[in-house]
């Protein structure tokens, strides 16, 4: 078993940016994930997220949000030959967007009016299938083929921490745990490389990382979001979101 | 297909040889202020405006003010406007008329009336900010063809927003109060009327209602730019305007009725209406114009597109 981590965007702060009385908000936002994953080798994943974000929420104490958006997939050294009689014409593993959606719910309890603790819960599902081909040779023997990544899925918990600093800027960070997994399958049995016919279930490695960020209002409604997440390998992103 | 083409290259020569044929519309008390680029049937393009009618017909009526045609209104800047369009094919145009009221009546009205039980309110209008963000090109090429350099940037800043915040058109965060971004109301017909081009003739078509050469031209052009035209398979895209036309009527059922009932000739009333709301949105599309703003500042009332229209 292979194990890989598939995250689905940002965790935001702890307390909803809707108004008291219960209020949409909509944002839009970009994430850069990176992961390792390791069994007989270190492979490292990387995604390219970009989503549309839809939440209600109120009281200042809870929100629910729903995300679409489109990302892309590129695990390094997926065709890479282990076997010096196969050779690839690529290491990577690469496709273009595909379609993702998240769902979360997060509650908050404000400690004081600066400090305060909440948790959230948050799930995604990747639509359709990442595909990419190569071409090689074993054994002077010409050979095509692709390999097919499919039903990506992970869901998140993590409790997060909320400082409340002058100019409105809420700062914010805490621990959370993710279980991810994904389905792999190659189209035929070479030699020399890490997936085969048989499908492969990716999971990942490490269950528990780190995420910090700031959300700062900017004007006329609008807040910006930045975030951290650390597991095996750095990730970061942005929103911009709008209040109604 | 071919007898429709051929009624419209009919309408066009009626337009250029009866041109000088006025019909006289009275002053509304209102105006609409949110009316939809396309005409699915009268109701939608004209809202509630109570008009005085006329049955007199039409030379008899242009007779009337063509012996004031020496009035000069420049030098009355308050005095009452004054629009006139052609109705050389009023016959046709009556049968239309009445077509047009039977189909709002026995078919768009029960559907709208039924889709209005079923959809909430929130979500019609959330339908219908979805469908006005996607007429954005028509409405984004029309201000740079005006010179309206400010509203197309509000424009394209208002699809912006609302297709990245807005949940892709459904809500509409620009025009609210923070960042107040309003719609500009405009069409490619009014980009004519802005470079003087008349009305020519007053023309009512089957299912899309009042209209004009002029303003046939804005229909069609519309259409063209708008994204939902061109979906795939073909009959996707009337399926997705009926939609359309749906939710809008389903959002102003009585604005119709009010004005028809209100009136002794429902046919002139519109008529009237109809010229009197293009006549203003015209005039306020000058006003926001690089090109004849000044020329608007210096006379108030002008209103050389509708008088020159011959």
């Amino acid at each position: 078993m292979n194990s890989v981590a598939i995250a689905g965007g940002l965790f935001g702060p702890p307390q909803t940016i809707s108004k008291e009385a219960g209020s949409l908000n909509t944002a839009v936002g970009y994430r850069y994930h990176e992961d390792t994953y390791k069994n007989h080798a270190d492979y490292v994943l990387r995604q390219n997220q970009i989503y549309s974000q839809v939440a209600y929420g109120a009281y200042k104490r809870w929100e629910i949000y729903g995300r679409i958006g489109l990302s892309d997939l590129k695990i390094f050294d997926a065709f890479r030959s282990t076997d010096v009689s196969t050779t690839t014409s690529k290491d990577h593993f690469e496709e273009n967007w595909k379609f993702f959606g998240t769902l979360g719910a997060k509650g908050f309890y404000p400690i004081t009016s600066i400090f305060g603790v909440g948790a959230f819960l948050q799930g995604s599902y990747t639509f359709g299938k990442f595909t990419d081909e190569t071409a090689g040779i074993h054994n002077t023997t010409p050979f095509a083929a692709d390999l097919e990544v499919k039903n990506l899925w992970d869901v998140n918990f993590g409790i997060g921490f909320q400082a409340n600093v002058p100019f409105g800027i809420k700062l914010y960070g805490g621990p959370y745990v993710y279980y991810a997994e994904a389905d792999a399958r190659f189209s035929d049995n070479i030699p020399g490389l890490p997936f085969g016919t048989e499908k492969t279930l990716l999971k990942n490695k490490s269950a528990v990382g780190g995420f910090f960020g700031a959300d700062i209002p900017l004007a006329k409604g609008f807040r910006l979001n930045i975030e951290g997440q650390y597991t095996d390998r750095f990730s970061f992103g942005s929103a911009i979101s709008y209040t109604y | 297909m071919r007898y429709y083409l051929l009624l419209i290259i009919l309408f066009m020569t009626l337009a250029a040889v009866y041109a000088p044929v006025h019909c006289v519309a009275a002053e509304p008390e209102q105006v609409p202020t949110d009316a939809v680029s396309f005409q699915p049937v009268l109701p939608v393009q004209t809202g509630d405006v109570p008009a005085k009618s006329s049955t007199q017909p039409a030379d008899v009526v242009s007779d009337e003010y063509d012996e004031e045609d020496d009035f000069d209104y420049e030098d009355e800047p308050f005095a009452e406007e004054r629009v006139t369009i052609a109705d050389p094919i009023e016959p046709f145009n009556r049968v239309m008329h009445r077509v047009n009221d039977r189909m709002y009546f026995r078919l768009l009205k029960p559907v709208a009336q039924g889709y209005k039980a079923v959809v909430p309110e929130p979500a019609r209008i959330s339908v219908k900010n979805f469908f006005s963000n996607m007429g954005y090109p028509a409405r984004f090429l029309s201000c740079l063809l005006q010179a309206d350099f400010s509203g197309a940037a509000v424009e394209t800043g208002r699809f912006a927003i609302n297709t990245l915040w807005g949940i892709g058109g459904l809500m509409d965060p620009a025009a609210g109060e923070e960042l107040g971004l309003r719609k500009q109301d405009t069409d490619l017909g009014q980009t004519l009327g802005v470079y003087g081009v008349g009305h020519g003739l007053y023309i009512v078509w089957p299912f899309f209602g009042p209209s004009s050469p002029r303003d046939s031209i804005s229909l069609v052009g519309n259409q063209f730019l708008s994204p939902l035209s061109y979906f795939y398979p073909w009959y996707v895209s009337p399926g997705v305007i009926g939609i359309q036309v749906i939710n809008a009527t389903s959002l102003r059922i009585g604005e119709y009725e009010s004005l028809i009932g209100a009136a002794i000739d429902p046919y002139v009333a519109m008529r009237n209406a109809y010229i009197q709301y293009r006549m203003k949105e015209v005039n306020a599309r000058k006003a926001k114009s690089l090109l004849f703003k000044s020329s608007e500042a210096s006379h108030p009332v002008a209103d050389t597109t509708s008088r020159t229209e011959n």
